[in-house]
């Protein structure tokens, strides 16, 4: 008898274990497939609802022209950009970029995963980090911060959400 | 002639009954061990199921994820701990009491090691993420909302396991640790704001969400429920009093009660209670102890040995004094049985639950073989109502009398160990037969030895000991 349970129980939590796994796997696949930024209905968790106030306080007209030809790199018109607010098991994610003379010269966050203490603690930690990294590298591709997995994910797409508003 | 036939299958009928009875309670035994470990699974595994490998992406996120898993599964244990401890009938039914309190206290250090873990695994884990050490991470994660709270839960559930460690529950009495025991709850509790506000388990996905908030339910409300509603409410409706009190024999007396429809408590032979006394000087102690005879409507009868303090005060409290009672519980039952014969060896006051268990169950002669032991004549406490039982009913019973032998380890008194008396010379049909041992630890130890060594299988061996 004891045997039995004994046999049953390993394999019985070995099942249960499995099972969670794959249901875990299944589901953050499905996350990280669903495409960057707006639109895309569908995805669980990760749909980009797309900003409210998506054009932002555009910069007063003055559209880079004070001798700023020697930035080559894009189009982008100067401005203040709010990327989309995208959504995280912890919580949203909204970004809000500032361009000037063709450079991403700021990035602030609207709001940032705050689902629970530990996920605010991990956003503060993470926040200067990713601004940082997005300062230099002029562009969302930067590397994940870790430990800071859904708030890096969400904040970059954000992010690039405002740049192709910007047209950056 | 036909007459033998009849009693033969009457005989084997209720065989197959056991036999039934004992198969069923050993696959609802199983059921319940492959729960207990089902259920630390089930905690780890509702944890992967929202994140999968993704919460292993990194190094920190490993560590931390890791962290939480032990966290979770401690908790699960601690939670499962309760619902051992809540004296649920079903669970007592299957395995029993003792068994029931064995197995909680055998969890009692892997819970709190994984809770150690749990907190430890979480500073690396954290910091590995922020890039400080463990040791200075402390002041990050206390500064989250609920961690004080949780520390201090920690800090009391290593208070609670420490004075149960068998070298250091002896420095206390019983009352003194059941007090600090009592603090395990305030631990679950205090530490549930942080599973909630840090952790977000509860609130990641529904599963687990459901999961959790069941465990919590079922471990608190079983508690609520058999170890302070049900009693007291049974207390009230049978309003048991002390009737009289009668000396059996210098140091042991047998209290008589009073009551309401007390056979509706459903007791059977050989079960105990948990009495309490409430007069000025005795309402805080508990006592468990077997019931002497099978109660009446109106009567009840417990028979005890001044050993404690406690016990001591109980055979001079006054007549008329109300009594609680939380039970009946135990397997030394009649209904535990599993093989066709029954073999009983009681020492000391551990006859009580004997006499009890041999009023009610129904033998056939040459059934049931009994052996009693005392140390000295004065310590014969109820043997001549056992005579009269087990004449009436056609058990055969033995009696040794003597000092236990100083030298050698034995059960038996000296001079029985050197005539060459063994467990299967006084109980001939020892491998067919239940074995019921009553007595003290020490002894019982010893008779629990010899049968298992005379090849007696563990579900034939019943033992009742009232060590907390």
């Amino acid at each position: 008898m004891r045997t039995r349970a004994v046999v049953t129980s390993i394999f019985a939590s070995f099942a249960v274990l499995v099972v969670g796994w794959q249901a875990g796997n299944a589901a953050s696949t499905s996350v990280t497939s669903s495409p960057l930024a707006s639109g895309s209905t569908g995805g669980n968790g990760s749909t980009g609802t797309v900003g409210t106030g998506s054009t932002g306080t555009s910069g007063t007209g003055t559209t880079g022209a004070t001798g700023g030809t020697t930035t080559t790199t894009t189009g982008a018109a100067d401005g203040t950009y709010t990327g989309s607010s995208v959504n995280t098991p912890f919580g949203s994610v909204q970004v809000q970029v500032t361009i000037a003379s063709g450079a991403i010269t700021d990035v602030g966050a609207v709001h940032l995963t705050d689902a629970d203490g530990r996920s605010v603690q991990i956003s503060n930690h993470a926040a200067p980090i990713l601004r940082t990294e997005v300062l230099s590298a002029q562009s969302a591709s930067v590397s994940n911060v870790s430990g800071a997995t859904y708030t890096t994910r969400g904040y970059l797409m954000s992010l690039q959400s405002a740049l192709d508003q910007a047209g950056f | 002639m036909p007459v033998q036939t009849t009693s033969r299958t009457q005989l084997t009928r209720a065989n197959v009954d056991r036999r039934r009875r004992y198969a069923r309670r050993a696959r609802r035994g199983d059921l319940l061990v492959v729960l207990l470990w089902t259920s630390g699974a089930a905690a780890a595994a509702l944890f992967l199921a929202y994140g999968g490998a993704g919460l292993f992406g990194t190094l920190g996120d490993a560590v931390t994820s890791i962290g939480i898993i032990t966290g979770l599964v401690g908790t699960d244990f601690v939670l499962v701990m309760l619902v051992l401890a809540a004296r649920i009938p079903i669970i007592d039914h299957t395995i029993g009491h003792d068994r029931a309190v064995a197995v909680h206290r055998s969890l009692g250090k892997p819970a709190l090691y994984l809770l150690l873990a749990h907190g430890i695994v979480l500073l690396i884990g954290y910091g590995i993420s922020s890039g400080i050490d463990p040791i200075t991470e402390i002041g990050p994660m206390l500064a989250l909302p609920d961690m004080p709270l949780a520390f201090i839960g920690l800090g009391l559930l290593i208070a609670v396991v420490v004075t149960s460690l068998v070298g250091v529950r002896r420095k206390f009495s019983y009352e003194g640790w059941h007090l600090i025991h009592l603090l395990s709850y305030i631990a679950v509790a205090v530490s549930l704001p942080h599973q909630l506000s840090v952790g977000g388990v509860l609130a990641g996905g529904t599963v687990q969400r459901v999961y959790w908030i069941a465990l919590y339910v079922v471990a608190f409300g079983s508690i609520a429920v058999y170890r302070f509603l049900e009693p007291a409410l049974s207390s009230l409706r049978h309003s048991l009093r002390v009737d009289h009190v009668q000396q059996v024999s210098p140091g042991v007396t047998s209290i008589h009660f009073s009551g309401r429809n007390l056979r509706a408590l459903g007791s059977a032979g050989g079960q105990f209670y948990i009495w309490r006394f409430w007069t000025a000087s005795t309402w805080w102690h508990s006592h468990p102890i077997s019931l002497s005879a099978m109660p009446t409507d109106h009567h009840a009868r417990i028979t005890v040995r001044e050993l404690g303090n406690g016990s001591g005060r109980i055979s001079s409290v006054p007549r008329g004094s109300r009594v609680s009672i939380e039970g009946p519980y135990g397997l030394f039952t009649d209904d535990a049985r599993t093989a066709p014969k029954l073999a009983i060896v009681a020492a000391g006051i551990g006859v009580t639950p004997v006499r009890a268990l041999l009023e009610q169950a129904s033998l056939a002669p040459g059934e049931a073989t009994i052996l009693l032991r005392a140390g000295d004549a004065s310590e014969t406490y109820l043997w001549d109502e056992i005579e009269t039982i087990a004449a009436s009913k056609g058990a055969r019973l033995y009696t040794m009398l003597g000092k236990r032998s100083r030298t050698a380890p034995t059960w038996m008194p000296q001079a029985d160990a050197q005539r060459g008396v063994t467990l299967t010379s006084a109980f001939p049909h020892l491998l067919d037969s239940d074995l019921y041992i009553c007595g003290p630890s020490a002894w019982l130890d010893l008779v629990e030895a010899d049968a298992r060594a005379a090849g007696l299988p563990a579900h034939q061996i019943h033992s009742e000991r009232f060590d907390w």
